[in-house]
């Protein structure tokens, strides 16, 4: 009767409440999503079928790809080599490091790599996190609040989105001349931190993630519109916000045209607008040595990119309202 | 002086639709009052105004003597249950049930006591530092219950608290819920569309049907003596059977069949010669054709065996109540809904009676039990 093994089993409660590790956990997800996959077999495709979409979609990734594995390859040869040896392979002598090296150090006087990269991550940062701030301010104020005029005012940010920046150039110079906003780092950040797109995607985010029910029941029990904001409504859009965020730096850190216009100092230069200064000069005399650097720099420049969405990717895994509601 | 009271309440949305149409109601202290009725009938919109979550379009709600109208949710001071209970998801169980408190800026070592008084109170002690996430619906559904109590309110809003439970949570719940009630003695405002919780739970029940107040009274009295056929027919399951009749001297017709009256029923004395609606509960007919009561003939069709009573549908050849009948009270759309069903009526009887699907049974009815309403108006006839 009291043998050992008719000890009841641990509750359930207590079994879950012991710590799970981050790689068991990380572990269990992965095989609950796949559990939780229909899988191929079950689709009613026929083996062709698939085979051919399947072969589809690896010559798509390939024809995306191989500009980037091109540039891998490419960085670590001499220029001569860039040119003269197959593409796709390596070539003698090994000027990875070399070139590496080069690219941080002043040239030829142009402005070096090292500060347009420096100007690229504070445009960057500065304006992706205001961006960040505005959407979420925006987008909150949109998706919960009624107010006169809201859907008019809406309507008119959205158009905003059918207007490409390029179209605007002339005005904008003329009207950046005007409040010397020109070589003025505040002329890069303050427009792209005001994107459209942002706004948009945080008030769908906001309308389904965070339901009416929440801020009513904060309302209750008596916390302030401000109070609501910032400890119920925000916590719950951080997911939308890190993808804000990761998008509005992406799109400075590879705007190219509002750069262009309103710098005409080298040092304010981003990576972008410097790098297409080099490669002026290496297109107007070849033996500037400089197409090594061209593509050092640009592989240099995506790295950052792609190590911000690899980093910021775990706050897409929503579910972050599980357990608000009953079910 | 009644803690809540609603004078002429009134929502009309933009739209056009009156939600809420004059609503009186008082609310006693420490009294449990339920609002019921079927979707749609205002009484969400109803508990929403008075929370302060909706704007009010006409009447006033005064807590004690203070009118509230204009006045904030935040500045209220009211607690509510929420139907998905709203819990913080990023907030521990501790947190959300202190998060009240936090912003009256109640010092800690008190939020904390309060805390966990509530805790005790509704067994969540151990799952203080839990996320909503890793709680169980009922559990979920405590700390909804605690968020609110932690305030020591003096009125309790809970909108459908309880709809997002299993059936047997609900009813443990149930008592549950009047068991903190009775702990905290607040003047409670219950919204359900569920009758059984209404008439299980409520000191007093508020009958809501398209925005209109039908009946409010005890369970007892919307049982026993239903102000209309609206009520008469949410309040009871199975429904209560309704049959058009018209009266005769002091005989009602029922199609072929006249039942006596006796001369009690002096009630209708207004309606000789022509048609009324006459209710009869399924517990009020009684098997055999003795003495003391009024016979009617019935053709059993479907037999349904519940283990504690036997519900048994028959057919008798009176029209059920026309629903235009119906329409006086349950407006225009429901009205087909209501009398879809009774094409014929339902008794509900000792489960050892030998009743038989296609049987030919006599059933007795105590003239006394019968209900009486007006075909063009739905009001009781008393």
């Amino acid at each position: 009767m009291s043998a050992p093994a008719l000890a009841p089993p641990a509750p359930p409660d207590q079994a879950q409440a012991r710590a799970e590790t981050r790689r068991e956990r990380k572990r269990r997800e992965r095989l609950e999503e796949r559990d939780a996959t229909i899988p191929v077999e079950l689709y009613g495709l026929r083996q062709g079928t698939v085979t051919l979409l399947t072969a589809c979609c690896v010559l798509f990734a390939a024809f995306t790809l191989v500009p980037i594995v091109w540039m891998i390859i490419n960085s670590t040869k001499t220029q001569a080599n860039i040119f003269s040896s197959f593409g796709f392979w390596f070539a003698r002598p090994f000027e990875f490091f070399h070139t590496f090296a080069n690219l941080f150090r002043d040239v030829d006087g142009d402005g070096t790599y090292a500060r347009w990269f420096y100007n690229t991550v504070l445009y960057s940062v500065v304006s992706g996190v205001g961006a960040t701030v505005l959407a979420a301010l925006g987008g909150y104020g949109f998706a919960r609040f009624e107010f006169r005029g809201a859907r008019l005012l809406f309507a008119v940010v959205i158009a905003g989105l059918l207007v490409p920046i390029t179209l605007v150039v002339v005005p904008l110079y003329l009207v950046y001349a005007k409040v010397h906003l020109i070589n003025s780092i505040w002329g890069m950040i303050m427009p792209s931190m005001v994107t459209p797109i942002n706004l948009y995607l945080m008030r769908t985010f906001v309308e389904l993630s965070i339901p009416r029910e929440l801020l009513d029941a904060a309302r209750i029990d008596g916390a302030s519109e401000a109070r609501i904001f910032f400890r119920v409504a925000l916590p719950l859009m951080v997911p939308g916000l890190m993808t804000v965020l990761l998008l509005s730096i992406a799109a400075t850190w590879n705007n190219y045209i509002l750069p262009l216009i309103i710098f005409s100092t080298n040092n304010l230069f981003p990576a972008t607008v410097g790098m297409g200064l080099w490669l002026q000069h290496a297109g107007n005399s070849g033996d500037t040595n400089l197409f090594p650097l061209l593509v050092m720099g640009g592989l240099v420049t995506i790295i950052p990119m792609i190590a911000l969405f690899a980093i910021l990717q775990r706050y897409w895994r929503g579910g972050l309202l599980l357990g608000s509601a009953a079910n | 002086m009644s803690a809540i009271s609603l004078e002429k309440l009134t929502k009309v949305y933009s739209t056009g639709v009156r939600a809420l149409d004059g609503l009186d109601l008082d609310v006693g202290d420490g009294e449990f009052v339920v609002l019921v009725g079927p979707s749609g009938c205002g009484k969400t919109t109803a508990l929403r105004m008075v929370a302060g979550l909706e704007t009010i379009s006409g009447g006033t709600v005064r807590f004690g003597d203070r009118v509230v109208n204009d006045i904030s949710p935040r500045q209220r001071d009211v607690a509510m249950v929420f139907q998905n209970y709203a819990l913080y998801p990023h907030l521990s169980v501790a947190e959300n049930i202190g998060f009240a408190l936090t912003n009256k800026k109640i010092p800690s070592a008190e939020r904390q006591r309060r805390v966990r008084l509530a805790a005790e109170i509704l067994g969540l002690s151990d799952l203080l530092n839990r996320k909503p996430a890793h709680l169980s619906g009922g559990q979920r559904q405590r700390v909804a219950m605690g968020r609110a109590i932690v305030r020591e309110p003096s009125v309790f809003l809970m909108d459908e608290p309880l709809s997002n439970l299993d059936a047997k949570l609900r009813v443990q719940m149930r008592s549950e819920v009047l068991r903190v009630h009775k702990a905290i003695g607040a003047a409670t405002l219950y919204v359900t569309h569920d009758q059984v919780e209404a008439m299980t739970m409520g000191d007093r029940v508020a009958v809501l049907h398209g925005g209109v107040l039908q009946q409010y009274g005890t369970p007892r009295e919307l049982y026993g003596r239903p102000a209309n056929l609206f009520v008469a027919k949410f309040i009871g399951s199975p429904e209560m059977n309704l049959f058009e009749a018209s009266v005769s001297g002091d005989e009602l017709v029922l199609g072929s069949q006249r039942l006596t009256l006796g001369p009690a029923e002096t009630v209708l004395a207004p309606y000789r010669g022509r048609k009324v609606i006459a209710g009869v509960r399924p517990e009020d007919l009684e098997l055999g054709g003795g003495a003391g009561g009024a016979a009617l003939g019935a053709d059993v069709r479907v037999v349904e065996m519940l283990g504690s009573e036997l519900h048994v549908f028959f057919a008798i050849d009176a029209p059920a109540a026309a629903a235009s009948a119906l329409a006086a009270t349950a407006g225009e759309a429901e009205a087909g809904l209501l009398t879809g069903q009774t094409l014929g009526g339902v008794a509900r009887l000792d489960p050892r009676s030998a009743v038989r699907s296609g049987q030919r049974v006599t059933f007795r009815v105590d003239p006394g039990r019968l209900h009486f309403f007006d075909p063009d108006t739905g009001a009781a006839v008393r």
